[in-house]
């Protein structure tokens, strides 16, 4: 196996622990062993695929700022790698094998992974909110393994056939873009509402596109660097603003100058900053709705009379539920343009992955090449 | 008459029973064809057809299936669609293809833990939800269980109900009783949770008039459910008088009889007066037929909701044109999701009391199951709401 450190550093040649017959799946993973300790290793299969369960060939795998802050910080509040686990969750695939009483699926499908398994018996999961299940299982959160590996088990329902027309990389942004969309739903965005969306990185850029998706049609985005502004505007912002250096009251002035009379129906913010929430409340109409997706400090100071006075409901929005659907039908309709967030793309080895993670941006990289992935004796059956 | 044959086929197949005990397979191995020879025996209550209902002996399966705990029953009633597939073997579009254990509205106790069940152990008092969806399909996912297409039901074919002495069923739909219940309101949280889930379907709140079609036992189960959800007030009708002097002491605040050769029109404007200022917001008919459907839509508040929850006839003519442009919105309720938990709070408070509804118990036997359902089944001579074996 090999560490890939702090620095970096890779080892020259990969090589694996696992036993040499024939009959072991052959599984390299990109394993977090704790903060700063990557390593490319091999991570056991279980022997017999569980029940409703299918094997699949990863080839497309996103990586998204939570699995970042696990790499650098080892934990994300009180999730703690305590013990090796696999990272990545944002994927796509190619069915390589089938569980016991699979349905709906066969071998060569190709899916994207919708990366959470809710346990289904308490009142979340029964009301339609499986997202707050206290039994979930979600890729890459302590302790459950995520995707970064060559195979991945997991249940055939939660594995979605991939449109004829969507690559593997468009399947895997499938995740981050349902992301936007539970934002755009708890924001209640529909045609006649005034948006306005606080950040402009990956999370954000998916909340514009699928607020144009719900018939949004006056989307105002912001962000203190320009970097994504064009391309904001070519996912349908109506007004990409620059906003470097400005208080919430600042900014929230210029939200309510762009859209009047009271200022944004709705705000999303996606970064999450003491700063941003602040102007999200002090900027949203009053009775609108302030949308709270990014995650920054635990506690935070924010204009609570604000709340009461303009009756605001202020929402919590975290991950997604029923997206993967109407997400991945809006892409192969040529709704929502994934790939123009993708903007750096590795192959799997532990060099590439260590080049990856250490380019250090948080753009949607696109990780796992195409075709020599598949050495294993799955390989026969493609 | 009806009676008397019903009895004689019992007792025949009871005998018929005891003669061959311990030696050839039971009548139960059409029933539970591929469950393994056991030790556990349960008389059940078993539908062959159009009015053949055994009281007989099945095979309970050796093993108890993982998530699932064995219920030693305790308290079980007779609903209308019991007594309708008795009567007719179908029910809509499910058939009676095969011999069924009837029964759904159940509460016993834990006697035996399947595999990875841990938040329930023996001895155990449970109210038992018989609808068992299958979590994947898109309905399950949104919260609405009740409609998933591969839903189990007990006693809806081919999914054998719980009249029987021992049940096997999935821990998850087995809710502890509180302390201060009865089997019986257990059992009665079936019934309930059809009132709760229409209540929660149509909005009813604090504010809203409410008017319910029918006073049987789904009718009188609405009027108690729509006054734990704080309905403002509550006007029950029927064209029969039996039941509407027990809504009265419910807790309706009208109770009203139509009179015999009244109109649509007429009975629409008394359920109007009624319930003033405005007339009824909400209506909930329980009784389910095209003219009481027409009388929904025409006493029915501009703005306001018709739940329909009857099932008394398929198709209806009825004034679309009207209800659109008075914008009245026409929501079908379905048994329930999510309504357990809730019933057993509401009865456990005082805020429900369900015991009223009870009228007439049975033991467990092949007499009282002929006599119980033959009772059920001639409510407005027995004067039967809610028959209840007690096992």
């Amino acid at each position: 196996m090999q560490r890939l450190g702090r620095a970096f550093r890779t080892a020259s040649r990969y090589s694996t622990a696992a036993p040499a017959e024939s009959t072991a799946w052959h599984n390299p993973a990109a394993v977090l062993h704790r903060a700063n300790d990557l390593r490319f290793e091999h991570h056991d299969l279980p022997e017999e695929i569980p029940r409703g369960y299918v094997r699949v060939g990863i080839r497309a795998l996103g990586i998204c700022a939570s699995d970042l802050h696990y790499l650098h910080q080892g934990r994300i509040g009180k999730a703690i790698v305590d013990r090796p686990m696999v990272i990545g969750h944002e994927t796509a695939g190619q069915v390589v094998a089938l569980g016991p009483e699979v349905t709906g699926l066969e071998v060569g499908n190709r899916v994207a992974l919708e990366p959470q398994v809710p346990c289904w018996h308490n009142i979340y999961p029964r009301a339609g909110r499986y997202n707050l299940d206290p039994g979930m299982k979600y890729f890459a959160t302590p302790p459950v393994h995520g995707a970064l590996a060559r195979f991945v088990d997991h249940p055939a329902y939660q594995s979605f056939k991939l449109p004829d027309n969507l690559s593997f990389e468009e399947g895997a942004m499938v995740e981050p873009l349902s992301n936007g969309m539970q934002a755009c739903r708890r924001g209640e965005v529909k045609p006649g509402k005034s948006i306005a969306i606080l950040g402009a990185g990956p999370m954000g850029l998916n909340a514009l596109a699928c607020a144009r998706a719900h018939g949004a049609s006056r989307i105002v985005i912001t962000d203190i660097r320009d970097d994504n502004l064009p391309l904001a505007e070519r996912l349908g912002a109506w007004k990409a603003l620059h906003t470097p250096m400005m208080s919430p009251a600042e900014a929230a002035q210029q939200l309510t100058s762009l859209l009047p009379p009271y200022g944004p129906d709705t705000v999303i913010d996606c970064v999450g900053h003491e700063s941003t929430t602040q102007t999200a409340i002090e900027a949203v109409a009053p009775g609108g709705i302030v949308v709270q997706v990014g995650m920054g400090k635990d506690r935070a100071n924010f204009p609570v009379l604000d709340v009461v006075f303009k009756e605001l409901d202020f929402r919590g929005c975290f991950r997604y539920t029923n997206t993967y659907p109407i997400c991945l039908e809006l892409v192969s309709e040529g709704k929502i343009d994934v790939s123009s967030m993708i903007t750096h793309r590795f192959g799997f080895s532990a060099e590439e992955i260590a080049a990856g993670i250490s380019s250090g941006c948080l753009w949607k990289l696109s990780l796992i090449n195409s075709n020599k992935a598949l050495k294993s004796r799955a390989s026969t059956l493609l | 008459m009806a009676y008397r044959q019903c009895l004689k086929r019992l007792q025949q197949s009871a005998a018929t029973q005891l003669a061959s005990s311990g030696t050839s397979r039971s009548f139960a191995a059409d029933v539970l064809a591929e469950q393994e020879p056991s030790l556990w025996r349960s008389s059940a209550a078993v539908l062959h057809g159009v009015n053949d209902l055994r009281f007989e002996d099945v095979a309970m399966p050796e093993r108890v299936p993982e998530g699932s705990c064995r219920l030693e029953m305790k308290a079980v009633g007779i609903c209308g669609s019991d007594v309708h597939f008795w009567k007719k073997g179908r029910l809509a579009d499910f058939v009676l293809t095969g011999p069924m254990i009837i029964g759904h509205e159940s509460a016993g106790t834990v006697v035996e833990l399947g595999p990875g069940v841990h938040h329930l152990k023996v001895g155990d008092r449970v109210a038992v939800e018989g609808g068992v969806p299958c979590w994947h399909s898109k309905a399950s996912r949104e919260g609405r269980y009740n409609l998933c297409p591969d839903l189990t039901f007990f006693a809806t074919p081919p999914t054998h109900g719980s009249l029987s002495q021992y049940i096997d069923h999935p821990a998850h739909f087995c809710y502890a009783l509180p302390a201060a219940l009865t089997h019986e309101e257990g059992a009665m949280a079936e019934p309930l949770s059809v009132g709760v889930h229409a209540c929660r379907r149509a909005g009813v709140s604090p504010g809203k008039n409410v008017a319910i079609i029918g006073a049987g036992p789904i009718g009188l189960m609405m009027s108690l459910a729509a006054k734990a959800f704080g309905a403002d007030k509550i006007a029950v009708t029927d064209v029969k008088e039996d039941n509407l002097a027990l809504a009265d002491s419910l807790g309706a605040n009208v109770a009203l009889l139509q009179q015999p050769h009244a109109s649509i029109q007429d009975v629409a404007a008394a359920l109007r007066t009624a319930l003033p200022p405005f007339g009824p917001d909400i209506i909930i008919d329980c009784a389910g037929f095209e003219s009481t459907m027409q009388t929904a839509m025409a006493a029915c508040v501009p703005g306001g909701k018709v739940v329909l929850v009857g099932m008394g006839q398929n198709h209806m003519k009825l004034a679309m044109g009207t209800a659109s442009c008075r914008e009245v919105d026409l929501l079908g309720s379905f048994r329930y999701a999510n309504t357990y938990p809730l019933c057993l709070n509401l009865m456990e408070s005082k805020r429900v009391d369900v015991t009223p509804l009870i009228t007439h118990r049975f033991g467990f036997t092949a007499q009282d199951v002929a006599a119980a359902f033959d009772t059920a089944s001639r409510a407005s001579e027995t004067g039967a709401i809610k028959v209840m074996f007690n096992l």
